[in-house]
C-alpha cells in the first residue's frame, strides 16, 4: 500500500512537473544516431547542439521562453530514424534537427517537410538535400561540391598534382558524391583520374588497394581519399608506412584527431583535407565555443559536428527570434532569409536556389603532426 | 602485375590471415567443448584492446606486463560471462546460447559505447612493433610477424593442453558427454569455467594485437573480426583447432587476393566475397575442412 501511494505521488508530481514545463518550453526535435556505428559522427552533436540551448537559456532562451533540445536516438538505423521522426513530431516540436550523414536525413526530414516543420541538419553535406526533400529542409554546413571543389582546386593548383588516384568508401551517399564532385572539378581543371579504387566503412586492412596504388603507372602526384573519420586515421597509417609519400588529400572526412593520432608525427605529413572553418580558426566564435564546450564537458570538441550541432541550434534559433512565433510556415520563411548568421562554422546566407548555404571552406594541412589553416575557399554563386 | 606485386599481395593475405587465425582459435576452442556458437567472443578482443590501452597508456606498464595483465583479464571477462551468461542455460538447446551470445554481443557493445563514447582512440604500441622490414619488394611490419608467431605458439599450445593434460581429458570428456563426464568425477563446472578463461584468455590477447596492428580502437571493434573469426572457424571445421588457423588463413589470403587481382571496382565488395564463400564450403563440404563428421553444428 505504502508503496503505491509512493507512486502515485511521484506520478502525480511529474505529470504536474512536465505539464509546467511544457507551457514555458519551445521544444526542438534533435534525431542522432546515439549508438551504434554512426554514434562517433553523432552523439558529439548532440552534445554541441544541447550546449548552445543551455548558453541560450542562461541568456532568458527564445521569444521570452526556454530553449529544450530532446535528443532521439535511432540507433543507426533508418526505420528508427522514420519512426523517431514521427514520435519528435507527435511530441510537438517546433523544428528538428539532426545527423551528420545523408542517408539517415532522408530517412527522417520527409516526415517534417509532410507536417511543414523545418529540418535543420547539422551535418550532412549532399548538396541535393534540400531538392530531393523539400522547402523546409535547410543545411547547416555547405555542400560536398563545394568542399570537394575547393580541394581539388588546390590539389591542381597549389600543390600542382596533374594525374591522381581516387579511393572511394563505396558504402555511403556522402562518400560517393564527394569522390564525384572531386572528379568532376579535378577533370574540368586539366587533371586526369589514372586510378579508382575503392572500400566499405568499417574496413580496417587497406594492404590490397595500398599494394595496387604503389604499382600504379605512371606514379601518380596524389591520392584522393574520400573516408569518414574512422577510416581516415587508418588509411593515412596503412600508407605512409609502406613507404609511399604522395601527398594525401580529402575532405571533412578527415577533420579529425584520428588523422595525427593514429598514424603519429612522424607519419602523419602531407595531408591536406577540406573542411568546415573551425579547426585551427581564431575567431571569437570558434574560441568562445570551445571554452564554454570544455566547461560543459570537460574535454575539447570531438569533432567539426559538435560546432555544427551548435550552430544547428543557433540558425533555429536566429529563425525563431525573427519570426517572432513558432509557426511552422513563419519559421521556414524565416530560415530561408537567413543572412550573414555568425555561425561557429563560418557566416551563413542561404542565398542560392538550391538552399544550400554559401559557406566558407578551410583547406587545412597536417605537417609532422601538426593542423595548418593553409586558406579559406569561397565558393562562386 | 609485376611478381613483387603478387608476392606482396600475398604476404598481406598472410597477414591479414594470421590476425583471423588469432581470433578464430578462441572462438572454435569454445564451440570445440560445450558446443556454444559464441558471438560475442570478438567483443571480447574489444574488451582486451581496451584493456591493452588502459595499461600500456594510461597506466603506463612495460609491456610484458600489460600482455600477462591482459591475459588474466581476458580470463576473468571469460569467466564473468559463462557465470552470469551461460551457465544459467547450461542444457537448454544450442540454439538458446547461440542467440544469447548475439544479444550479449549487443549489450557489450553498447555498453562500450556509454561508457568509453563512441569515438575511435588512437593507441600506440612501443616503436619497436612498428619497424618496417623490407625484403626484396616486400615490406611488413614486426607486429605482423609477432601477430603470426602468436598466433602458431598458442595453437600449439592449446592443442598440448587438451591432449596432455588432465584438464585437457576434462575437456574433451566434457565434450563427448556432459552427463557421463560428470558421473566419472569430472568437475564440469570447473571445466567448463576454465575453457571460457582459455577462450576469454586467447580473444583479449588477439585485442592487444589488434591494437598494435591497426592502430585505432572503437567500442564496436569486435563485431567483424568476430563475424570473420566465425566464417574462419567454419571454413576449417568447427572444433577444430588447426582448423581455425587454416581457416583464418584461407579468409584472409581470399579477402586480398579477391582485391588485389579483380578489377577495383569490386574492391568494396570483399566481405561478400568471404561470406559467399562461406556458403560455398558449406554446401560441398558441411563439416569444413577439418570437421568430423558426425558433429552437429549450427
Amino acid at each position: 500500500m505504502w508503496r503505491k501511494t509512493c507512486l502515485s505521488i511521484i506520478l502525480a508530481v511529474s505529470v504536474l512537473a512536465g505539464q509546467a514545463q511544457a507551457a514555458e518550453t519551445i521544444k526542438l526535435g534533435a534525431l542522432y544516431n546515439l549508438t551504434g556505428g554512426m554514434s562517433s559522427i553523432d552523439a558529439p552533436a548532440l552534445r554541441g547542439a544541447k550546449l548552445k540551448a543551455q548558453l541560450l537559456n542562461e541568456q532568458g532562451g527564445v521569444l521570452g521562453k526556454q530553449l529544450e533540445v530532446i535528443g532521439y536516438d535511432t540507433k543507426t538505423d533508418q526505420k528508427a530514424a522514420a519512426t523517431q521522426a514521427k514520435k519528435a513530431l507527435s511530441d510537438g516540436v517546433v523544428a528538428g534537427l539532426g545527423y551528420g550523414d545523408t542517408t539517415f536525413v532522408m530517412a527522417a526530414a520527409p516526415a517534417f517537410q509532410a507536417k511543414g516543420v523545418p529540418f535543420v541538419t547539422s551535418g550532412a553535406t549532399h548538396p541535393e538535400l534540400p531538392k530531393w526533400v523539400g522547402d523546409y529542409m535547410f543545411m547547416a554546413p555547405f555542400g560536398d561540391d563545394d568542399q570537394s571543389y575547393a580541394i581539388a582546386d588546390y590539389t591542381y593548383k597549389v600543390l600542382g598534382a596533374r594525374q591522381v588516384v581516387v579511393w572511394t568508401d563505396n558504402s555511403m551517399d556522402f562518400t560517393k558524391a564527394l569522390s564525384k564532385f572531386f572528379k568532376e572539378r579535378f577533370q574540368e581543371l586539366g587533371g586526369e583520374i589514372i586510378l579508382e579504387d575503392f572500400f566499405m566503412m568499417g574496413d580496417k586492412d587497406f594492404s590490397a588497394q595500398i599494394a595496387r596504388l604503389k604499382n600504379t603507372s605512371p606514379k601518380p602526384d596524389a591520392v584522393f581519399i574520400s573516408a569518414i573519420p574512422n577510416e581516415a586515421g587508418l588509411t593515412v597509417k596503412q600508407i605512409r608506412e609502406s613507404g609511399l609519400d604522395l601527398p594525401i588529400v580529402s575532405g571533412d572526412g578527415f577533420d579529425t584527431e584520428l588523422v595525427t593520432s593514429v598514424p603519429g608525427p612522424e607519419l602523419a605529413n602531407d595531408v591536406y583535407f577540406s573542411t568546415h572553418t573551425y579547426r585551427g580558426d581564431d575567431r571569437p566564435e570558434v574560441l568562445n565555443f570551445i571554452e564554454e564546450y570544455n566547461k560543459a564537458y570537460g574535454r575539447d570538441p570531438e569533432n567539426a559536428f559538435c560546432p555544427l550541432g551548435f550552430d544547428a541550434v543557433g540558425l533555429i534559433a536566429d529563425a525563431l527570434e525573427r519570426a517572432g512565433s513558432t509557426d511552422g510556415e513563419a519559421l521556414r520563411d524565416a530560415l530561408a532569409n537567413t543572412k550573414g548568421y555568425q555561425a561557429v562554422t563560418g557566416e551563413i546566407t542561404y542565398a542560392r536556389p538550391s538552399g544550400v548555404p554559401v559557406k566558407g571552406v578551410s583547406i587545412i594541412s597536417v605537417h609532422d603532426g601538426k593542423y595548418n589553416v593553409e586558406k579559406v575557399w569561397y565558393p562562386e554563386y | 602485375m609485376s611478381g613483387g606485386y603478387i608476392l606482396q599481395q600475398l604476404v598481406n593475405g598472410l597477414i591479414l590471415g594470421s590476425m583471423y587465425a588469432l581470433i578464430a582459435i578462441g572462438f572454435t576452442m569454445i564451440y570445440g567443448i560445450i558446443r556454444l556458437i559464441n558471438f560475442a567472443h570478438g567483443d571480447v578482443v574489444m574488451i582486451g584492446s581496451f584493456m591493452t590501452l588502459a595499461f600500456l597508456q594510461a597506466l603506463g606498464w612495460p609491456f610484458y606486463l600489460v600482455a600477462l595483465a591482459v591475459m588474466v583479464g581476458g580470463a576473468l571477462v571469460g569467466v564473468a560471462i559463462e557465470r552470469s551468461v551461460f551457465r544459467p542455460m547450461r542444457g537448454a538447446p544450442q540454439v538458446t546460447g547461440f542467440i544469447a551470445s548475439l544479444a550479449l554481443s549487443i549489450m557489450i557493445q553498447n555498453m562500450g559505447i556509454l561508457l568509453l563514447t563512441a569515438q575511435p582512440r588512437n593507441f600506440s604500441f612501443p616503436d619497436i612493433f612498428q619497424q618496417v622490414i623490407t625484403l626484396g619488394a616486400v615490406s611488413f611490419r614486426m607486429v605482423d610477424l609477432v601477430i603470426m608467431l602468436t598466433a602458431w605458439i598458442l595453437m600449439i599450445g592449446l592443442i598440448l593442453l587438451v591432449k596432455m593434460t588432465r584438464l585437457g581429458v576434462g575437456m574433451r570428456a566434457t565434450a563427448e558427454n556432459l552427463e557421463v563426464a560428470r558421473l566419472m568425477g569430472i568437475n564440469i563446472n570447473r571445466t567448463i569455467m576454465a575453457t571460457f578463461a582459455i577462450g576469454g584468455s586467447l580473444a583479449a590477447t588477439a585485442g592487444l594485437m589488434y591494437g598494435g596492428k591497426f592502430g585505432q580502437i572503437d567500442p564496436l571493434l569486435g563485431f567483424v573480426p568476430g563475424l570473420k573469426s566465425f566464417v574462419a572457424a567454419v571454413v576449417g571445421g568447427v572444433g577444430s583447432i588447426a582448423g581455425a588457423i587454416c581457416g583464418g588463413y584461407i579468409i584472409g589470403m581470399a579477402e586480398v587476393l579477391f582485391v588485389g587481382f579483380l578489377p577495383p571496382i569490386y574492391s568494396a565488395y570483399r566481405d561478400a566475397f568471404v561470406f559467399g564463400l562461406l556458403i560455398l564450403i558449406l554446401l560441398f563440404m558441411p563439416n569444413g575442412l577439418f570437421g568430423k563428421k558426425s558433429e552437429d553444428r549450427a
